[in-house]
């Protein structure tokens, strides 16, 4: 636990002290509160947004561990170890390609009919067997891979998960939750966390993590035309179709994103002829089924 | 008998026209190339049918004839038409796991919606089992190398 993260409970306490005590003023002044230092408290208060901006990589880990093993709970892995292993290699070399190399990335593939992928915080990244089986090469596997990839380089769900904890549970119980892993303020987090993937992020965090996830893949040296492949076979797809359901309640339409996509025309074309691997996906994914 | 099971199996493969519409005016192609030859420009609203796809390129028949377009270019289904049906793949799972009698039946294979989200009980023992899939950085750098890809630098688009 780093100094950052124990100061975090202790500054939101205060500033939620001073909060009240600022709502409370006619009662401060009413019962004259003795040696209340205004200086310091005002400082506290400043603190509090920059320090519930700062969760740190260690915590970041551990949460992304409980939502993890959440939606784990949700729908277990696929029974192939060889696809589940080439799935890692896949977005192991991808997230190589990055700025956080190092992170414990783990990739998993779902045992679900419905077609979707989700990023936890932390560098855990799970696909369904009914999107990997809706494709056809490494380069599309790739493509979506290095989307998910994107979210938890941005933190998109980080994020949003601190932003509901502090908004539901309130400053103090939501810095309890974000740093002690055995509270039930930390089980209501992880809740929320998991029910995130039922409700989506921004739509702008979506598009950011189209385009980003492009290059990505195009730095992996896969044929950068994989992601908007997949976005074309979802678009051509009938949308009322119920495994699609999930991933269309909480995504841009996929003919608003392949729209999107049109910003990254050049980067597309110039990384096309790079490798898509068919034959090598069919060996390792088509062969489990 | 055979060759029809072999053709019902290759169909999806080869895959079938797919009516489409052109969203933009794009010029229609002799091969899957910018410096290609034209063969015609169609005007943004032309209605075609995809017959293949190759990286960025889907080949059309459009009513200028047959060709190459950029596939962000196109949009699946005719213009307004809405596709019917349904993969079925999740009708199949929740007979499955209903079964006939509508009461829970296992099967080993859940659906994943958001009930099941806001439901889910941790499952520490899977998570413990993903981690044993995992592959490092020297690995996953030799998996690529065996499929021949090269890391390239590629910048971020400006915000």
């Amino acid at each position: 636990m780093s100094r950052a993260m124990r100061i975090v409970p202790a500054v939101i306490a205060t500033a939620t002290l001073a909060a009240v005590l600022l709502m409370a003023a006619p009662a401060q002044a009413q019962f004259r509160l003795p040696n209340l230092d205004v200086n310091r408290l005002v400082d506290s208060v400043k603190n509090v947004s920059k320090a519930a901006k700062e969760i740190d990589e260690p915590e970041e880990i551990a949460i992304g561990r409980d939502v993890a093993a959440r939606l784990l709970g949700a729908a277990p892995l696929a029974s192939d170890a060889r696809m589940q292993r080439y799935v890692n290699n896949v977005g192991r070399w991808l997230a190589s390609q990055t700025e956080r190399p190092d992170l414990p990335w783990q990739f998993g593939v779902l045992e679900a009919p419905e077609l979707n992928a989700f990023a936890v915080p932390g560098g855990t990244i799970f696909i369904t067997r009914g999107l990997l089986e809706k494709m056809s090469s490494e380069a599309e596997l790739a493509g979506v891979l290095a989307h998910e990839i994107v979210h938890v380089l941005r933190k998109h769900h980080l994020k949003a998960i601190q932003k509901g904890a502090l908004a539901s549970l309130g400053g103090e119980a939501a810095a309890l939750a974000l740093k002690n892993t055995r509270s039930d303020a930390r089980d209501k987090l992880v809740s929320f966390g998991t029910e995130m993937y039922a409700r989506g992020l921004d739509k702008g965090d979506e598009l950011e993590a189209d385009r980003l996830g492009v290059v990505v893949a195009a730095r992996a040296g896969y044929d950068a035309y994989g992601l908007p492949t997949v976005l074309q076979s979802l678009q051509a797809m009938n949308a009322q179709d119920s495994g699609l359901a999930l991933m269309f309640k909480t995504h841009p339409a996929p003919a608003e994103r392949l729209d999107a996509l049109h910003a990254m025309q050049a980067t597309l074309d110039r990384y096309s002829s790079q490798p898509q691997l068919t034959g090598r996906f069919a060996t390792e994914v088509r062969a489990a089924r | 008998m055979r060759s029809f099971l072999l053709l019902f199996f290759l169909f999806p493969v080869i895959s079938a026209a797919e009516p489409a519409t052109v969203i933009r005016a794009t010029e229609l192609k002799r091969e899957p190339a910018t410096d290609a030859a034209p063969v015609a420009q169609l005007p943004e609203g032309t209605a075609v049918d995809a017959l293949e796809r190759k990286s960025g390129w889907t080949r059309v028949k459009a009513p200028a004839g047959e060709g190459w377009v950029k596939m962000l270019a196109l949009r699946y289904g005719g213009p307004g038409a809405a596709k019917q049906g349904d993969s079925g793949v999740t009708q199949l799972f929740n007979v499955a796991r209903t079964g006939s009698s509508g009461t829970q039946v296992t099967t080993g294979v859940r659906g994943l919606d958001d009930k099941q989200l806001a439901n889910a009980q941790p499952n520490p023992g899977e998570l413990a089992k993903m981690k044993g899939f995992a592959a490092d950085r020297t690995a996953a750098a030799g998996f690529a190398s065996k499929g021949k890809l090269s890391a390239v630098k590629v910048d971020y688009p400006a915000q």
